[in-house]
């Protein structure tokens, strides 16, 4: 494992289509003005090669629809360049961007939600083509119906409304809709995910066929790992608006290096019941996307995080410590609505009262290494002072480590597949050994 | 169904799928012709006078001359509802009606040529839902529309249906009022002293002519003694009231048949701007979002925090003198005033489901290729909240006759002598206890009815348009249909 720089990765498959460079894109919230903004991409980077399927999977929340709209310019981005074919479609605006848009279109995930109930099919799908003025109002339908046809529909439904059909034909008309213009590039956001598991395969299967047919370029995403396993051929991996790590399919599923995925692939339930694996829960729940941790956006659930090197506590210290942290750092965040801030003027001590309780709660079954104590101690005082801020940063100076502090860089970890992890480098162990050592199963060597 | 249907039949425009099957489309188009044949005249009449009155408010009338006289010309053919054609008003000379159609006493006359206008509306709108069923049935490539369920639950719904009928009780009434009162405003309520009248004088047995404005003198109803003419009934001149005079003996139902032009005319042109106003907001709102909601929402609190009556109560007074109160009576200064007030509400009304229907992922599929953002209001989103625009439309409309009526009644709103429902209603309230009763309890009865027919139409709007609000499910068409798989 060497220390190595980013975009250094070459595909079989040729030339890079869509490459996306330190992107992010934060929105406001409709919060009041002067409210953090949510950092929904928050500095990413990968490749499309140009006829691959590439993979975004993570929890809901983590980004990836907003990077995948992003990417066609639905969402406009906050900083960074997505270049696609060569040209920057950030910076693109007015007849330029109207033209662009015919290169990159999407397949919507609520085939509810994604067609216009009072337009007959025909109309939908034609639609794109009218925004393009493309050929004659007979050329149009006639493309309409060879359209209906691709996507496994009959030429007579050109009239009917969508209300007529099921979700599944409700998809393929969407699909037709994404079509029309002859893109190169599809966002499929989760598209099966609203589906019978029964139509599933049949949808799948018709976007492969299609993916040949007209040599597309897809960027699919899901939160069904097992969809993403058979039909990506390369996988992005992302928590809290960052991609945690990236590359192809079967080798990130069988061997994840990044500790963010070997969690998330440890969800996985095993094909065979009598392979005993531990999951690896994740403790609490991912940060908000307003205030995303300093160092790794990972740091706060991270089951392998760097411990600090003076501080020698056992493994059931440290999890209290990071439950304490999780505490305060709520606490801070609450701090900063206005309500709280208005009992503490009219000197409603809401803080004082229960500081204790919080670190008797926390640590009550457990003996606390006397550093520790010392410091859980000060925190307490700082919190019952009613300044959760400085608690809060106090416990990140004496507990933190790289993680809390720098960010990641991404590392090559196998033939182009990188994880976003300190523990990549030389100085550390790395996440695998040290999720052994800290008593996890890990499938892998 | 319409899997029978050869492929190339997707593509017929409508053009020739009518030269295909032309027999529906040509007996519908003639019974159109006969319609129109049989009042074409008002309707050019009409027209051109409206044209004519729009060229007139230009800076010269250039032309409006040309009009008005055209207009005048095809006032006068004969026509079907015509009160030349079934006069209702002549003399009694002792042994027989003269001058009244067919002879017959006035009061079957009218009687008659009223029917005869409910008619010939019932058959308009036969017709048009005639062509409504003969489109769905033989020219329409679809054989399922999303419009097809909502009519069709709007046809169960016995209370939205009686809303409808007297809505279009109340709207002919307003249409015909010429035609359809036993006399015209012109003649009986606006200058009675400049027309003449014959009727038969039992005393002296001859025929005798007097201003319609003595005569007026001799048919007031006021409460006491003799001088009352109630309902169904005629006056000393031979002259029949279907529902009784005023006190200034003047036919209270030509009176109110003009009332109802006019509030209807100051409902629906307010209502028009406000509605316009409230969904270009809306759609605007709900589509950009953020700056744009919030301006809208501080300009409508700010209207909806004026005292709305004290508003148009200054208004009235403010402009007393101007031309644009001069305009229809004042009826024009409510409309502005009516919509510059009512708008808000109506905007409230409809933003939720705009901004539910600017989270629809097809409006995001419409800007992802490319399509303009007016287009993407018109016809992604703004067909959505049309149907609740109705719903409320309908209601405020009510509301807006209420308020017309009632500044009448305290005497600002319309001024003597246009006819306006909330003036008789005022200039009875003293006889409400005696045998006059009808001049104010009649106007009463007719705005409650017509308000409840519009709040009654949009209640049947509503459920027909969102039927989950009635608790009961539409089923729409079945979800199996077409066989395309998948
Ligand atoms: S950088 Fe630290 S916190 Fe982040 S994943 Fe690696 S070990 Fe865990």
């Amino acid at each position: 494992m060497s220390e190595s720089v980013v975009d250094t990765v070459s595909h079989q498959t040729g030339e890079t289509l869509v490459d996306v460079q330190d992107l992010k894109t934060y929105y406001e919230d409709g919060g009041l003005l002067g409210s953090d903004p949510v950092k929904a991409v928050d500095g990413v980077n990968f490749e499309i090669a140009r006829g691959e399927t590439f993979g975004l999977v993570g929890e809901s929340g983590c980004g990836k629809t907003t990077l995948g709209r992003t990417l066609i310019q639905l969402e406009t981005a906050t900083s960074g360049a997505v270049s696609f074919d060569g040209t920057d479609i950030t910076e693109l605006s007015g007849g330029d961007l109207k033209e662009w848009r015919r290169n990159a279109q999407m397949v919507f995930q609520d085939p509810e939600s994604s067609l216009n109930d009072r337009m007959t099919v025909g109309e939908i799908i034609r639609e794109p083509l009218d925004v393009h003025e493309q050929g004659t109002a007979r050329e149009r339908r006639e493309k309409v119906r060879t359209l209906l046809d691709q996507v496994g529909l009959m030429p007579e439904h050109y009239y009917r409304y969508p209300h007529q059909f099921s979700g599944g034909q409700r998809q393929r008309i969407g699909i037709a809709r994404a079509l029309a213009l002859e893109p190169e590039f599809v966002v499929l956001d989760e598209p099966v995910s609203a589906l019978d598991v029964s139509v599933q395969a049949q949808i799948l299967n018709l976007l492969e066929e299609l993916q040949e047919e007209f040599g597309l370029t897809y960027l699919f995403i899901a939160h069904d790992l097992s969809v993403v396993r058979h039909i990506c051929d390369r996988v992005g991996v992302m928590y809290l608006g960052n991609l945690m790590e990236v590359g192809p399919t079967e080798q990130l599923f069988q061997s994840p290096e990044n500790p963010y995925t070997r969690a998330l692939l440890s969800a996985i339930p095993e094909p065979d019941p009598t392979v005993q694996v531990d999951r690896i829960t994740l403790p609490g729940s991912p940060p908000s996307p307003r205030d995303p941790p300093e160092g790794c956006p990972f740091a706060t659930r991270c089951p392998v995080r760097i411990r600090p090197e003076d501080i020698d506590a056992s493994d059931a210290v440290w999890d209290r410590i990071r439950e304490f942290r999780d505490v305060i750092r709520e606490r801070s965040r609450a701090e900063q609505s206005v309500g709280e801030r208005l009992k503490e003027r009219l000197g409603f001590d809401t803080a004082l009262a229960d500081s204790e309780e919080i670190v008797e709660e926390e640590f009550d079954d457990v003996t606390l290494p006397p550093d520790v104590q010392e410091h859980v101690e000060q925190a307490a005082t700082y919190l019952s002072d009613g300044d959760p801020d400085a608690a809060r940063a106090y416990l990140r100076e004496v507990f933190g480590s790289q993680c809390d502090t720098e960010t990641p860089q991404y590392y090559d970890v196998d033939d182009r597949q990188m994880s976003f992890c300190h523990r990549h480098a030389q100085e550390h162990v790395s996440p695998g050994d040290e999720l052994r050592q800290r008593g996890y199963d890990t499938h892998d060597g | 169904m319409m899997e029978t249907e050869p492929t190339e039949d997707i593509d017929q425009p409508l053009r020739d799928r009518l030269k295909a099957h032309p027999g529906p489309a040509l007996l519908w188009g003639a019974i159109l012709c006969v319609l129109l044949l049989l009042e074409g005249p008002t309707y050019l009449d009409g027209l051109l006078g409206a044209i004519g009155a729009g060229l007139g408010l230009l800076p010269g009338a250039p032309g409006a001359e040309a009009f008005a006289s055209a207009s005048a010309y095809f006032g006068e053919l004969p026509h079907l509802l015509s009160r030349e054609l079934i006069p209702n008003r002549g003399y009694y000379d002792g042994s027989a009606w003269q001058g009244t159609f067919l002879g017959l006493e006035p009061k079957y006359a009218w009687l008659i040529r009223f029917l005869l206008v409910y008619a010939y509306v019932a058959v308009l709108l036969g017709w048009l839902w005639y062509g409504y069923v003969l489109f769905r049935r033989h020219y329409r490539a679809a054989d399922w529309t999303p419009t097809d369920d909502v009519i069709d639950r709007l046809r169960s719904h016995y209370w939205g249906l009686f809303g409808l009928a007297v809505v279009v009780f109340f709207v002919t009434m307003a249409a015909f009022a010429p035609v359809i009162g036993p006399t015209t405003a012109e003649e009986n309520i606006e200058g009675p002293y400049s027309y003449d009248m014959q009727y038969y004088n039992e005393d002296t047995e001859t025929v005798e002519t007097v201003t319609i404005g003595e005569a007026n003198l001799g048919s007031a109803s006021r409460g006491s003694g003799d001088s009352n003419v109630g309902v169904w009934s005629y006056d000393d001149f031979g002259r029949f009231h279907p529902v009784g005079t005023l006190v200034s003996g003047k036919d209270l139902f030509t009176f109110l048949a003009f009332g109802a032009r006019l509030s209807l005319f100051i409902g629906l042109g307010s209502m028009a701007i406000a509605g316009f106003i409230a969904t270009t907001l809306a759609l605007v709102t709900a589509y950009y979002k953020g700056a744009a909601d919030l301006i809208v929402v501080l300009t409508s609190d700010s209207v909806q925090a004026m005292p709305a009556l004290l508003l148009v109560i200054l208004a009235t007074v403010v402009f007393q003198n101007h031309w644009i109160s001069e305009l229809y009576n004042g009826a024009m200064l409510f409309i502005l005033l009516f919509a510059l007030i009512r708008w808000p509400g109506l905007w409230r009304a409809i933003r939720g489901p705009a901004l539910q229907v600017g989270e629809q992922e097809w409006v995001d599929a419409a800007k992802s290729y490319g399509q303009r953002p007016t287009v993407i209001m018109r016809k992604h989103m703004a067909p959505y909240i049309l149907g609740y625009l109705l719903v409320y439309a309908s209601l405020t409309l009510g509301g807006v006759i209420i308020s017309v009526s009632a500044l009448s009644f305290i005497g600002l709103g319309i001024n003597a002598p246009t006819p306006e429902w909330g003036r008789a209603i005022n200039i009875g309230q003293q006889y409400v206890a005696s045998q006059s009763w009808h001049i104010s309890l009649i106007p009463g009865l007719l705005i409650t009815l017509v308000v409840t027919g519009f709040n009654a139409l949009s209640d049947g709007i509503r459920d027909a348009i969102d039927p989950q609000s009635e608790g009961a499910e539409g089923g729409a068409a079945g979800a199996a249909a077409g066989g395309g798989g998948g």
